[in-house]
């Protein structure tokens, strides 16, 4: 209940997400498209090899949306459990009358002052420590002749 | 169609990635150019498969994209290098090359 009602608060910037994504692909294939017509390749067979050189579009654009969802998700979650932190510490260190107790609230204040510079230093970003997945390639072309529109 | 794939190093895409964005910053479709070009043809990034690793570039803080007008006066997404993307260029270019003079050594050698 709770999963789905996160989902439908997150519809909207979901499918934001997920048409910048296509926006951007789609420049792309045009861009491609374009380039072929150019060379004077007919329009019909210019798209198709336009599409033909960009790959599985649907893959790609699941691969980015997810990477972008998976960012924010994590980053608010961190954000949540930031202001957590701090108003835990802000509570203690206001209504403890013992000092030592008191410097546990401090120190939790400055956990979450340290958590929330963290994302904004985005090299540090918790992303940045896992390891890499391998969703890209290169390939070395043998035949110079090879020309994207006539493969 | 004579097209040898062939997986090299893991990160080179990202090298490469980083090394276009230097000079200016760039869409999707203009890094891909830029590489081609450079490479003369001879080394070819699967077009759609940049963008993933664009998307994980940017997630790492190595880069960073804001909508703009293309040449043709599309709106298109521009990448250009962070201050960390430009410390990881400095370290990805001294790993190059230090492994590529290891793996010359090692084929001189045998």
């Amino acid at each position: 209940m709770r999963t789905a009602l996160a989902d439908l608060l997150m519809l909207p910037k979901r499918q934001k997400t997920a048409l910048d994504v296509q926006e951007e692909m789609q420049f792309h294939i045009d861009m491609l498209e374009r380039k072929y017509a150019q060379q004077g390749t007919p329009i019909a067979e210019a798209k198709a090899a336009a599409l033909r050189r960009f790959g599985n579009l649907e893959r790609v654009k699941k691969q980015c949306v997810d990477i972008s969802r998976r960012n924010r998700l994590l980053r608010r979650v961190l954000k949540a459990a930031s202001i957590l932190i701090a108003l835990t510490g802000l509570s203690i260190r206001i209504l403890s009358p013992d000092l030592k107790v008191a410097h546990i609230g401090d120190t939790l204040i400055m956990v979450a002052v340290a958590g929330r510079l963290l994302l904004y230093v985005r090299g540090l970003s918790p992303w940045t420590f896992l390891p890499r997945t391998r969703e890209t390639s290169l390939s070395v072309i043998t035949d110079t002749t090879e020309d994207g529109a006539r493969t | 169609m004579a097209n040898d794939r062939t997986d090299l190093m893991q990160g080179t895409l990202e090298l490469l990635i980083l090394n276009t964005l230097a000079r200016e910053s760039m869409h999707g479709y203009g890094i891909v150019q830029r590489i081609h070009e450079a490479a003369e043809d001879l080394l070819k990034v699967e077009d759609g498969s940049l963008y993933p690793a664009l998307y994980r570039m940017e997630e790492r803080g190595w880069i960073k994209s804001e909508w703009g007008l293309s040449e043709n006066n599309r709106r298109a997404k521009f990448y250009k290098l962070t201050r960390t993307g430009k410390r990881k260029l400095e370290a990805e270019r001294a790993n190059w090359n230090r492994i590529s003079k290891a793996v010359t050594k090692i084929l001189q050698a045998t």
